[in-house]
């Protein structure tokens, strides 16, 4: 008589894992932070780092390595990120919670750009790996100017653990323009493949980004009519009421056409006009991205609007211009606006005009994307002048997250007078847990190594590819800065661009 | 104070009424995302409402809170409350309590109370607490309206003979137990024992009854065997032996009932690997 042979239990399914919501946690890691002294460090990273371990999403075998060049012990260095969790966290601060992240964290006051700098951190990393059995996986948050990143990139990979996994996160802005986007990537892929390289981008890590992904490929009513058949234009807005807030340094190069148009605003066009997807997978995603940024028509001078805030008031506070914020020249020609009219050459939005609009010291702060459709072909009311209104989906990034509808409604009474109604699905009223920062996504994202959030190298070319074009011409050109006043919603010429074609803003 | 109603039209009513911010006139924006029906016997009400206290603002939703008093004269009375919470942007959500208290005859048919007070296109979710009455009238009318029936069999005397009777409604309605919920946290523990649970003879479980048997079914019908049980009670679920050995304290603090209910409101799913640990329990 012969038995079938059963495969040892080791070898077999566990048949108890059936049904068991079991929450991915990261492979044992250390998380490396240079620009540990930095404001990022202290406002984002430390207080996602916590929520993430108060929800035990961090693995139990962890660490963390702040880096910069001051001088600061272990203990100053935990001491200081627990009052930035306290001052800046989302949740309740608990004791115990911040008593295991604190046993896993170091300072390393070191410069990494030389040999010295390197051996002391991998012995604390090696230490770390002993103590904390992070298993020789790195982590490495570049949280440093865009002039540091290089040499640091040179220095972590030919220095890199031979042991475990290594994945290099790296802040905006990346690069400059084309050629230094390029050069970065070509650095950066010498030491990395693709897959270890997450470039961040903070706004794909918002939850009503990633609902806007939703929104459109899970449910059947919208992408039927999410073309050129239907929809007018888009207008997308991404609006600040703030000033530079003291990054003159920063901004005097960047303006506002590498900090907000380059990463943020042209992610909302790629994610709003893009495909679906065939699956979610990072690569799946990031194609279709692509696909619309290589579609961006340049636009002609006449379809770009820059312009530079001069004094004004904002929530009834007086402020100051743009040239009179410290450490700005006082002939400055950085634009602080810009809005562009762009086309995507595909199928589905020949001849669909992208508004997009991004700068500081508007009247408010605000970050929507509004699909505005066609009228209504013939309707059989008479309508009043202000009567009848496109339908318009507004997707609202920030604040007030959310999705709003608005159609035509019959006013009560006699006759047929129509007026515009909204319909409000607002994010925070039907799901009552607290959103997640952006950064505690990303981060967590990256500890387990997708990279769907993340802007690969091709996308960053291209975007950089646009903004090289329009830079280019306004090289010709000297615009009489300041066009617009602190606290307005930009330059005349803005609101021209859209006037041109028979189109305005969305009122706010 | 909340106005004591007669009938569903009342109610109705108020409610229309209680939705509108007296200064302006302009209606609360109500952000339901399901009814939340709760039968709750007499003797269940306190605890009912400590649970319900906490759930309203999490899970915006219209609550229907059934009290029936068979021995009442026939009646109904109902009071209604619109709690308003803040949503962001100084806006508010409005979250709806509707409390029914059915009097004599009208506690014999409860789905024709609460069908006019269902929100269109939502999903309802039916609290049972106490062992339903399986087979009888009220319980059979309001399973067929509802989506999902919600029990905590820690609350059954008599286990695990109960279950048998679950067990027969498990395809007219999808069930959840908070029973099954507070094991979640042990379940992937003893999963990480594979593979040397998968030989396991007896368990020893210090917790509820429920969470003995629930426990033990699980494992029977997972690894398709019988699997000896041995009971310590226990208010809740302390410790479990595996063939005599300790298994690894699952890490993190319990989920409070709140907690635990808003989690099983998340759900919309038929759990097969719960239904086969009613049978084998």
């Amino acid at each position: 008589m012969t038995e079938t042979a059963q495969p040892p239990k080791e070898v077999q399914q566990n048949p108890l894992l059936e049904g068991l919501q079991l929450l991915r946690v990261p492979d044992p890691c250390a998380l490396v932070i240079f620009g540990a002294s930095g404001d990022l460090t202290r406002r984002k990273l430390f207080p996602a780092l916590y929520s993430l371990a108060l929800r035990r999403l961090l693995p139990e075998r962890f660490a963390v390595v702040g880096v910069a060049r001051s001088e600061e012990s272990d203990d100053d260095f935990r001491e200081r990120m627990k009052h930035a969790v306290q001052e800046f966290g989302r949740d309740d601060f608990d004791e115990e919670t911040w008593d295991w992240l604190a046993g896993g964290m170091r300072y390393a006051s070191t410069d990494v750009a030389n040999e010295d700098g390197q051996d002391r951190l991998a012995g604390v990393l090696d230490e770390l790996d002993e103590q904390r059995g992070t298993a020789g996986n790195r982590v490495y948050y570049l949280a440093v100017p865009p002039d540091a990143i290089s040499t640091l990139i040179r220095e972590i990979g030919e220095h890199r653990s031979t042991e475990g996994w290594t994945r290099v996160i790296v802040e905006k802005p990346f690069g400059r323009d084309l050629a230094s986007a390029c050069q970065l990537n070509k650095e950066i892929q010498e030491h990395f493949a693709e897959s270890e390289i997450f470039r961040i981008d903070h706004y794909l890590g918002k939850e009503t980004v990633q609902n806007l992904l939703a929104l459109r490929f899970a449910n059947g009513i919208f992408e039927p009519i999410w073309n050129r058949q239907f929809v007018d234009h888009v207008q997308i807005t991404v609006a600040e009421s703030i000033g530079i807030e003291g990054r003159a340094g920063f901004y005097e190069q960047a303006g506002a056409i590498r900090d907000v148009f380059q990463n943020h605003l042209l992610q909302l066009v790629a994610l709003t006009a893009m495909e679906p997807p065939a699956d979610y997978a990072a690569d799946s995603v990031r194609n279709e991205k692509v696909k619309v940024l290589r579609s961006l028509h340049t636009p002609g001078p006449r379809h770009v609007v820059r312009g530079q805030y001069g004094p004004g008031y904002v929530e009834g506070q007086e402020v100051p211009g743009y040239r009179e914020e410290p450490g700005v020249a006082a002939d400055s020609m950085t634009e602080t606006y810009v809005a562009a009219k762009l086309f995507v050459d595909n199928w589905r939005w020949a001849d669909t005009p992208f508004y997009v609009r991004a700068g500081k010291r508007l009247a408010r702060r605000e970050t929507t994307i509004a699909i505005e459709f066609k009228r209504a072909p013939h309707p059989p009311f008479e309508i009043q002048d202000d009567g009848l209104q496109p339908n318009v989906l507004v997707c609202h990034i920030q604040p007030d997250e959310g999705v709003s509808l608005e159609f035509a409604a019959k006013v009560p009474g006699q006759g047929m007078a129509l007026r515009t109604v909204h319909m409000d699905f607002l994010y925070g009223g039907t799901f009552r847990q607290g959103i997640p920062e952006a950064y505690e996504r990303l981060l967590l994202d990256c500890l387990l190594g997708d990279a769907r959030m993340f802007t690969r190298a091709d996308e960053v070319e291209e975007q950089w590819s646009l903004v090289d074009a329009i830079v280019a011409f306004w090289k010709r050109d000297r615009p009489s800065f300041p066009n617009y006043a602190a606290g307005a919603w930009g330059p005349a010429a803005a609101d021209e661009l859209l006037r041109r074609d028979g189109r305005m803003w969305r009122r706010h | 104070m909340a106005t004591a109603l007669a009938s569903i039209s009342d109610v109705n009513r108020e409610l229309a009424r209680l939705r509108t911010d007296p200064d302006t006139g302009e209606p609360f924006q109500r952000t339901s995302v399901m009814t939340h029906i709760a039968w709750v016997p007499n003797e269940w009400v306190e605890a009912a409402e400590d649970v319900l206290a906490g759930l309203a603002e999490r899970h915006p939703s219209r609550t229907i809170v059934l009290v029936p008093d068979l021995d009442a004269d026939d009646a109904l009375e109902a009071t209604v409350e619109v709690d308003r919470f803040p949503a962001g942007g100084g806006r508010e959500i409005a979250v709806e309590t509707i409390r029914l208290r059915l009097c004599g005859e009208r506690a014999a048919a409860p789905a024709s109370v609460v069908q006019p007070l269902l929100l269109p296109d939502l999903p309802v979710f039916l609290r049972w607490r106490g062992v339903p009455p399986f087979g009888a009238g009220p319980f059979e009318q309001l399973i067929d309206v509802v989506d999902r029936l919600i029990v905590d069999s820690t609350e059954w005397p008599g286990l695990p003979a109960p279950y048998v009777q679950l067990a027969e409604i498990f395809d007219r309605v999808v069930v959840s137990d908070i029973a099954w919920a507070r094991t979640s946290r042990w379940r992937p523990q003893l999963a990480s024992l594979w593979p040397g649970i998968a030989d396991v003879r007896s368990i020893e479980v210090e917790g509820t009854e429920a969470q003995a048997n629930l426990l033990a079914g699980w494992l029977r019908s997972r690894l398709g065997r019988d699997v000896e049980l041995r009971h310590t009670a226990s208010d809740r679920l302390v410790g479990v032996k595996v063939d005599g050995e300790p298994a690894p304290f699952p890490p993190g603090d319990p989920p409070d009932p709140a907690d635990l209910l808003s989690d099983e409101l998340d759900r919309f799913t038929r759990d097969r690997v719960y239904e086969d640990a009613v049978r084998a329990a």
